[in-house]
């Protein structure tokens, strides 16, 4: 109770905090001669690291990563039960920088025969017959603003196990965040196996 | 040993083509400013080429001088950082942390060489220009210093491949953007702790110079003087 | 302040998110099946080739995966699929052996240029108006197809006109192929700064109407004539590799470089010496050289063919002693003097030639000149002199075509077709086809290219971007981008040994869009008859290795093994040619026999009195000839000299802005005989006094939201002069005059052009 009351109180404080420094800043642009205010643009027409709305700034304020909704309900327990490996789906995580949200190609080499009966299975073949891919949305990410550019490469290498991050597959479904993975996290590894806690090692 | 990450910039081979420009902005998602904010001298280059003019016509001449970051083993920009977002690591860089800055445009004011830029307003990429952004470079956003890295992610990538193979970096393994693409070879990066390396032995040169090396900012990258044509070679 | 405001500051207005972090499945576009199977964040390296100047650069490719948003079936959705993310020069490469030049980086601009056409097109508004109708490929090229054989059916095969830049490789023949069974004329290839005049003295002197290679690395002192050779022009990046090698690639020996023009360049800012000759002059200053060289008997004066070419020179030239030259030139008779002995007493001298200097009337006459030159100072065919690349063996049929063959843009051929339009003449074009063109942007007003290709009936365009020419088109058939494409190409110059590139697409395409080549396959097999039977492939890979098979046959080679090794590596080589060759090579038994050539002066449109400046407008080393300001980066990148972006300038020497009245960046009017623009001054020590030069890139009406309606274009006030023996056009020999209008705005990267800023005033 208190700390739902502290964190509504916090997020109160933070948008005034927000607001207010929105205000300055509305004054001075338009105080300074010449002033050209930041362009206005179509989201949809461009990229750009500005969020999307208020609100997503203040969410990664306080680093909140919203729990997604999967289009199928994958579940990794069986799989995982069944024989499979990480890297059988998630290629590229021992060579390079980030591991494969596998394509719907890879589930139906399995799939176009393997329990089809199963409702979560005609979904996925649904997509297949339109021509689809799953739209998996993204568990594991950094916030751009943290400007972090993780390599799994090293780490699978240096032999840490998938589930020192991303947790206990076999008992899961689909996949959460259930390892708080902050800077602590990564820091307090690094120190110690006794690799680099350089700034640049991470952070470029 | 650890690696010194250095420059050489021959003057006498550099054309003043820009190829080094260009291959730096595509490489490190530097941002393009547009019309209106280049007019507010708002326009973010990481390498430029500067230009002196000496002289009246007809004795005109003009020197072509590549300027980057000269990761300054006395920083001044390091000094000023009250967030530590610009520091020295081991191999010699001055990092730039784009998550520590808060935009105090302090470190700008302190460098000599005017190679710091501040985004003065989050860039835009008109769709779908943002599909050659380099993932393995940060898009900065607003209220961010940034400045030339070395091409840090290279060295980073060189570095753990070099790593996962248990060898050694050899010199030519890798470089940085621009060296790569400079036609006449006027760039050369390497490490400087390697007294074999090519950046090594033309830091060495009779040539070699220090751009605003009085003040003490010990820089990095070593510029070769252009040759008079009648020096030694009669 | 409003709410609306507080939201605009921090975030941007917009629709629905297409970013698929939000975590709501059914807010998102759909994702479609991928094409590829790749790996995400490793890069795969594909080779490609540089189409964005003729020089024929061998690139790779940094292909990564990532998401792009696409259309397929009429449906907008996410596809992963491989992206291209960085060019480099391609290591093996023997033109640019992994170098790349600033142009060639910001090619990745034009796969993903915003304003890129997504499908093929129809005209639905007034001609010109921009407005057009998506349609399906299959419609598009039955239109096609229907207007060719209504001509065919009427016998009226020969009222097809294909307007292209200079082909090369096997477009180049596909295209000849497919008209010449047509039944159409030959293609009439354009561009602004093509080398016709280099090309035939090349010819006339050596037997090769072909660019040369320069040999720099191993040169010792380097006459350039008006030639941006490390910038623009020829092949830059391979000279400028050999320019490195030239200055600090020999321990204890720095070669020295003049260069001779009226306006200094960016290559002209490295040369150790800058001689502002008079514009038009160079040819005389040549001769000049070559008479001291001569009678002073500083060399050996076997006369080659190029000297024979020459009227006068048996006699010593005597028309052009220092005295008499100096004159002529403005270079003091003493300095012509001094570099004729530097150029004599250090060998290997070379003598280039290219740009401006051969934009002239007697422009022909300055080429052959350098040309004998060249032979005077023994340079020809030697090391540290000028080459000609050998041209790889290729059977005949469906071949490469030779460097020497190489189809030339000449100015006379596009002219004629467009007086054959306004004048009606009896089999002017009912059918206008563009291919990589834009005469309406690149050509002289006084060539009407508007008012022509507005006449005609049908126009189709092969485009990937609406421009000034193709925005009057009825019909778009949008060409891939080049990473989409089958590229091949046999570079003309650059390089000793005969080289073919060949690269298959580095990218699938990202839009509904179609290779030209493969159209033009598609529409000859729905033709049919004749033009079906020359042409028995039905995609453009087919063709190519069809070409390949002929070598592999010559070679005793497997079948596909060449083929295969030539798309792997992006270039394949013979290995002819590599060494450098005897004199042997050069045979002036195939050279068309002609009579002397008689220096004169140049001639300049425009009174003097009346139009005291010469006008020379240069190809922009980020625009080169207009054909890139499309991209954003070619846009903000500084020029080399005066720093400028995002716009045009007129450079003019400051003692005679301050004559006129004129300060750094006053808004001027430049005035010719054929037009009048306005552009900001920019005032600055590198120009003589005579002069006033602008460049070439700016000036859009059509050509995206990057280059439309921009600054101003110089080619809109040039004369339709040309070099009369070839017909190219003389872009420098017009004159002009130049008149404060009042406050103008540049945009300088670096503030002033001088450390001391009061010598700028009000930037």
């Amino acid at each position: 109770m208190r700390a739902r009351k502290f964190r509504h109180s916090a997020l109160i404080l933070a948008s005034t905090g927000l607001a207010s420094l929105a205000v300055l800043g509305a004054l001075a642009s338009r105080g300074s001669e010449g002033a050209v205010s930041p362009p206005q643009v179509d989201a949809s027409q461009v990229f750009t690291p500005a969020h999307r709305t208020a609100l997503d700034a203040v969410r990664e304020f306080f680093l909140r990563h919203p729990v997604p909704v999967q289009p199928i309900a994958y579940t990794h327990k069986v799989h995982l039960a069944n024989g499979m490996q990480c890297v059988n789906c998630h290629t590229g995580v021992d060579t390079g920088p980030d591991a494969q949200l596998p394509s719907i190609k890879l589930c139906m080499m399995c799939h176009q025969a393997i329990a089809t009966d199963k409702p979560e299975i005609k979904k996925m073949a649904a997509y297949y017959e339109r021509g689809e891919d799953v739209t998996w949305q993204r568990v594991y990410n950094y916030y751009p603003s943290a400007h972090v550019k993780f390599n799994h490469a090293p780490h699978i290498r240096a032999g840490v196990d998938c589930k020192v991050c991303h947790g206990d597959m076999t008992q899961a479904t689909v996949a959460e965040r259930v390892v708080n993975m902050n800077m602590g996290f990564c820091l307090d590894c690094h120190k110690q196996r006794k690799v680099s806690i350089d700034c640049t090692t991470c952070h470029f | 040993m650890a690696h010194k990450w250095g420059m050489a910039v021959d003057l006498d081979r550099c054309t003043g083509c820009e190829a080094c420009v260009v291959a730096c902005r595509a490489e490190n998602n530097v941002p393009t400013a547009g019309e209106d904010q280049a007019a507010r001298e708002r326009v973010i280059h990481w390498i430029r080429v500067e230009r002196y003019w000496e002289g009246e016509f007809p004795d005109a001449r003009l020197k072509f001088r590549p300027v980057l970051c000269q990761q300054c083993d006395a920083a001044p920009c390091e000094a000023v950082c009250p967030t530590y977002a610009s520091y020295h690591n081991q191999e010699g860089l001055n990092g730039q942390i784009y998550n520590r800055c808060i935009g105090t445009r302090y470190c700008a004011n302190a460098c000599p060489y005017t190679v710091r830029f501040f985004n003065f307003y989050n860039p835009v990429w008109d769709k779908p220009l943002h599909l050659q952004l380099n993932p393995d470079v940060s898009v900065r956003e607003v209220g961010i210093m940034e400045k030339c890295t070395f091409c840090v992610q290279r060295i980073k990538a060189a570095e753990i491949e070099a790593a996962t193979d248990k060898r050694g970096l050899k010199d030519g393994d890798f470089t940085t953007a621009c060296a790569q693409s400079c036609p006449p070879k006027a760039l050369v990066f390497g490490d400087l702790n390697d007294p074999t390396s090519e950046v090594s032995r033309l830091a060495r040169s009779r040539r070699a110079t220090l751009l605003l090396g009085e003040l003490g900012t010990l820089p990095k990258v070593s510029y070769l003087e252009q040759d008079s044509w009648h020096s030694e070679n009669d | 302040m409003e709410r609306r405001d507080f939201f605009k500051i921090s975030a941007i207005t917009g629709a629905a998110a297409t970013l698929d972090a939000c975590g709501k499945p059914e807010q998102q576009l759909i994702r479609f099946i991928p094409d590829e199977d790749l790996v995400p964040g490793i890069a795969t390296w594909k080779p490609s080739v540089c189409t964005l100047c003729p020089a024929g650069c061998g690139l790779t490719v940094r292909v990564m995966q990532g998401d792009a948003e696409v259309v397929r079936n009429g449906k907008l959705g996410l596809i992963r699929m491989g992206l291209a993310k960085k060019l480099e020069g391609n290591p093996q490469h023997p033109v640019n052996r992994g170098k790349l030049c600033a142009r060639g980086q910001a090619g990745l601009q034009i796969t993903y240029n915003p304003d890129r056409v997504r499908h093929p097109l129809k005209r639905l508004g007034a001609r010109g108006s921009g407005e057009f109708q998506e349609i399906s490929w299959d419609d598009a090229v039955k239109e096609l197809v229907s207007q060719l054989s209504t001509l065919g059916q009427k016998n009226e095969a020969g009222s097809v006109a294909f307007l292209t830049r200079p082909l090369h490789g096997q477009r180049r023949t596909l295209v000849e192929v497919f008209l010449k069974a047509f039944g159409a004329p030959a293609p009439v290839s354009y561009e602004l700064f093509d080398e016709a005049v280099l090309r035939r003295a090349n010819l006339l002197s050596f037997g090769h109407a072909q660019l040369p290679t320069l040999d720099l690395a191993r040169a010792r002192y380097v006459l350039s004539f008006g030639a941006d050779f490390l910038g623009t022009w020829n092949s830059p990046v391979a000279q400028a590799i050999g320019y490195g090698e030239f200055r600090q690639g020999r321990p204890g020996l720095r070669g020295k470089f003049v260069q001779v023009e009226p306006r200094l360049s960016q290559t002209g800012a490295n040369a150790d010496e800058w001689i502002p000759a008079r514009m038009g002059s160079e040819g005389m200053l040549a001769l000049s050289l070559a008479h001291v060289i001569l009678n002073q008997k500083l060399r050996p004066s076997s006369p080659g063919h190029a000297a024979s070419l020459i009227s006068g020179w048996a006699q010593g030239l005597p028309d052009y002693a220092p005295e008499k030259a100096e004159k002529l030139t403005d270079v003091p008779a003493a300095k012509i003097v001094e570099l004729a002995q530097e150029a004599a007493s250090h060998e290997p001298a070379v003598g280039v030639v290219g740009g401006a200097p051969l934009a002239q009337a007697n422009g022909l006459a300055t080429a052959i000149a350098v040309n004998a030159l060249n032979e005077l100072l023994g340079s020809v065919d030697s090391p540290g002199g000028i080459f000609f690349t050998a041209a790889p063996p290729f059977a005949a049929g469906t071949k490469l075509p030779e460097p020497p063959e190489r189809s030339q843009g000449r100015f006379g051929a596009l002219n004629a077709v467009l007086q054959e339009i306004l004048l009606d003449r009896p089999h002017s074009p009912k059918v206008l086809l563009l291919h990589d063109v834009n005469p309406v942007f690149a050509a002289p007003p006084d060539a009407h290219v508007q008012a022509a290709v507005e006449k005609v009936p049908f126009i189709a365009s092969f485009g990937s971007f609406v421009d000034e020419t193709s925005v009057l088109a009825d019909l778009i058939l949008p060409d891939h981008s080049p990473l989409e494409s089958w590229l091949d190409d046999v570079p003309e110059s650059g390089l000793l040994a005969a080289v073919a590139t060949v690269a298959p697409p580095a990218l699938y395409a990202l839009y509904n869009t179609r290779a030209m080549p493969d159209v033009l396959l598609d529409v000859a097999h729905q033709l049919g008859g004749n033009v079906s039977a020359s042409l028995p492939w039905k995609t453009y890979d087919e063709m190519l290795q069809a070409a390949f098979a002929d070598v592999e046959k010559k070679a005793g080679a497997k079948s596909g093994d060449i083929w295969k090794k030539a798309q792997a590596d992006g270039w394949w080589s013979s290995g002819e040619g590599s060494a450098a060759s005897g004199k042997s090579r050069l045979s002036t038994s195939g050279t068309p026999s002609h009579g002397a050539v008689t220096m004169s002066e140049p001639q300049f449109d425009g009174a003097l009195e009346e139009y005291p400046f010469s006008f020379l407008p240069f190809a922009s080393t980020m625009l080169y000839d207009g054909s890139l300001a499309h991209l954003p980066w070619m846009q903000e990148t500084p020029d080399p000299l005066s720093t400028a972006m995002w716009g045009s300038w007129v450079e003019i020497n400051p003692r005679s802005a301050e004559r006129l009245g004129i300060r750094q960046g006053d808004l001027v009017e430049v005035t010719s005989q054929h037009g009048k623009l306005q552009a900001p001054a920019l005032l600055s020590p590198g120009i003589a006094p005579g002069v006033v030069a602008m460049p070439v890139g700016q000036g859009h009406g059509n050509f995206g939201r990057y280059a439309g309606h921009r600054g101003a274009n110089p080619v809109s006030i040039l004369a339709a002069a040309v070099e009369p023996e070839t017909g190219a056009l003389a872009w420098a020999a017009t004159r002009v005059k130049i008149s404060r209008v009042g406050e103008g705005k540049l945009i300088l990267f670096a503030g002033g052009m001088r450390e001391n800023a009061a010598e700028d005033e009000n930037r």
